[in-house]
């Protein structure tokens, strides 16, 4: 009797730790720095191929500015870009195959709202890119505001927010329209450059990419009035802190380097500087990256083997693209935009 | 050796002293092909070209605000846009940062090259009448009472780049269009790359 009892409490003993234990990894993750050290490389979860922000070429080399900010996050734990190991994933499954940790961290032009943060048990550590959606129009119309498009035929995808944004402005400020709707996102462009529409409306980033393909692309302007907030943001697992402090901080390093003129250039330039914002960053001042659980060198391993904020957007999709998408609310705080980091200190 | 080393530094403090009081060396591009008269066909790169951005800022509607390490010229329009215009900057020398007023405008402004300008590129011209062979374009901005100044040009292909000695340039066709919007008295802020 006394053994059965002894036996029972021990074996629900163990049941109640097994449970405690499952509850934990399932509701908390805090340990993937160790698993990516260990590992050897970041997992990433990236586009399928969308040009700009993260596509292959024939020879499984990646590039794009999502991919970019991945090899940004490798260089500052490995100091190797090319640690970052990048995982092709659908819209559909992407936030599913973070949870279920296939992937270290999301790169994946992903709009930060709060739905998908609470139900998902996920976060969005800091904006990368400020996207939102536009208007393409001929340049002959010799229009420079989208309130001047009153009257128009605009061409839009259905069944997408971005009919439901179109709706929403055009009422906000009463001014009529006639929807030419389609399913597919192709016979949106054909009937633009067919001319069966005044304006296509899309998610700027978008429209600056389908102008490449139209028949005359330098005839095409993009207004410069963003209707929506779409902000494109990394992702990680909720409750797993020091993972996410990595991770935002190494686009807020690279924005803070772009502020402070640090380029993949003039690098070794800066870690003689005697400015205390430079030093800071660049690690000759201050613990700031051993306090991230990395090194010393940490951002300057980034801007060396990535570049700033600035370099990274203008090869991929800026002035050095074949985007040429100008940087508009991107552009530093202090410039004209709206990307802001919080100071190294 | 010594004595080579004296005459080193000797030609060198002349040389710097030489470029740092040079007026004229400021006044107008450096790699300069008086008498070339623009393809009235050359097209900018999209970069370059004039277009209405997103611009968030606290300066007034009309400020004119230049970064010279993007290479653009905005002219605030208010309601977080400006009016962009891509512009060729100063190689070197021309480091000051702040703000300036539009003291004086001119069209098809004549072009004197100082003589220290003469000396480095003897093939000058001493004088030369306003057109559009003449390097400083269709018009010109002067900037307070400094020798700096947003004129045209008649060389569009060095927009985006940086060699003239700190002066903005303009395409003609933007140059005219920016002096027609501006008025004496704009405000002019020049903002420069930062310094490590």
């Amino acid at each position: 009797m006394r053994t059965f009892r002894g036996g029972l409490t021990i074996g629900l003993a163990v049941a109640v730790l097994v449970a405690a234990a499952a509850i934990t990894y399932e509701r908390y993750d805090t340990r993937t720095l160790k698993r990516t050290q260990r590992r050897g490389e970041v997992l990433c979860g990236v586009n399928k191929g969308l040009p700009g922000f993260s596509i292959p070429d024939d020879k499984g080399n990646w590039t794009g500015f999502d991919v970019d900010f991945c090899r940004a996050v490798a260089s500052a734990i490995f100091d190797d870009p090319s640690k970052a190991k990048f995982v092709p994933l659908d819209a559909s499954e992407r936030f599913k195959e973070l949870q279920n940790r296939k992937v270290d961290i999301l790169s994946r032009n992903s709009t930060w709202s709060m739905s998908r943060e609470t139900n998902y048990d996920l976060y969005f550590p800091a904006v990368a890119y400020y996207d939102g959606q536009g208007f393409m129009i001929p340049r002959s119309r010799n229009i420079d505001s989208a309130l001047d498009l009153n009257g128009s035929k605009v061409c839009v995808q259905s069944n997408t927010t971005t009919q439901l944004n179109l709706a929403d402005y055009f009422r906000a400020n009463n001014m009529k329209y006639t929807e030419m709707k389609f399913d597919k996102l192709d016979d949106v462009v054909k009937a633009y450059d067919s001319g069966q529409c005044d304006t296509l409306t899309s998610d700027a980033s978008q429209l600056y990419a389908l102008r490449l393909n139209l028949s005359k692309p330098n005839d095409q302007v993009i207004l410069a009035d963003i209707i929506s907030k779409e902000p494109l943001a990394p992702v990680v697992r909720l409750r797993d802190d020091d993972w996410m402090m990595i991770v935002k901080w190494t686009l807020y390093a690279m924005i803070n380097a772009e502020e402070l003129g640090i380029t993949s250039k003039n690098i070794d330039e800066a870690l003689k500087s005697k400015k205390p914002e430079v030093m800071r960053l660049v690690g000759t001042e201050g613990t700031y990256g051993e306090d991230l659980g990395l090194t010393k060198d940490w951002a300057v391993r980034i801007i060396r083997h990535v570049g700033n904020y600035g370099e990274v957007y203008d090869r991929n999709v800026g002035s050095g693209s074949q985007l040429k998408i100008p940087r508009g609310m991107n552009q530093l705080w202090n410039a004209g935009g709206v990307q802001y980091a919080p100071p190294i200190r | 050796m010594t004595k080579l080393r004296h005459l080193v530094w000797m030609v060198t403090a002349v040389i710097g002293l030489m470029l740092s009081t040079s007026q004229g060396f400021a006044q107008s591009p450096d790699a300069d092909e008086p008498g070339r008269v623009p393809d009235a066909g050359y097209q900018l790169d999209p970069e370059w070209q004039k277009q209405v951005v997103y611009y968030r800022t606290t300066e007034a509607p009309g400020t004119i605000i230049i970064s010279t390490a993007e290479r653009h010229l905005y002219l605030v329009q208010g309601n977080g846009r400006a009016l962009r215009y891509g512009i060729g900057v100063g190689r070197e020398g021309f480091q000051w940062q702040g703000l300036l007023n539009i003291s004086r405008k001119a069209e098809w402004p004549d072009w004197v090259p100082p003589p220290e300008m003469i000396a480095r590129q003897p093939y000058l011209p001493r004088f030369m009448a306003g057109g559009p062979g003449n390097p400083l374009g269709a018009r010109a901005m002067y900037l307070g009472t400094t020798v700096y100044r947003i004129h045209g040009t008649n060389q569009p292909d060095t927009i985006g780049t940086a060699i003239s000695s700190g002066c903005f340039r303009l395409v003609n066709a933007d140059v005219m269009d920016l002096y027609d919007r501006v008025p004496v008295g704009t405000k002019v802020i020049v903002r420069q790359k930062p310094q490590l």
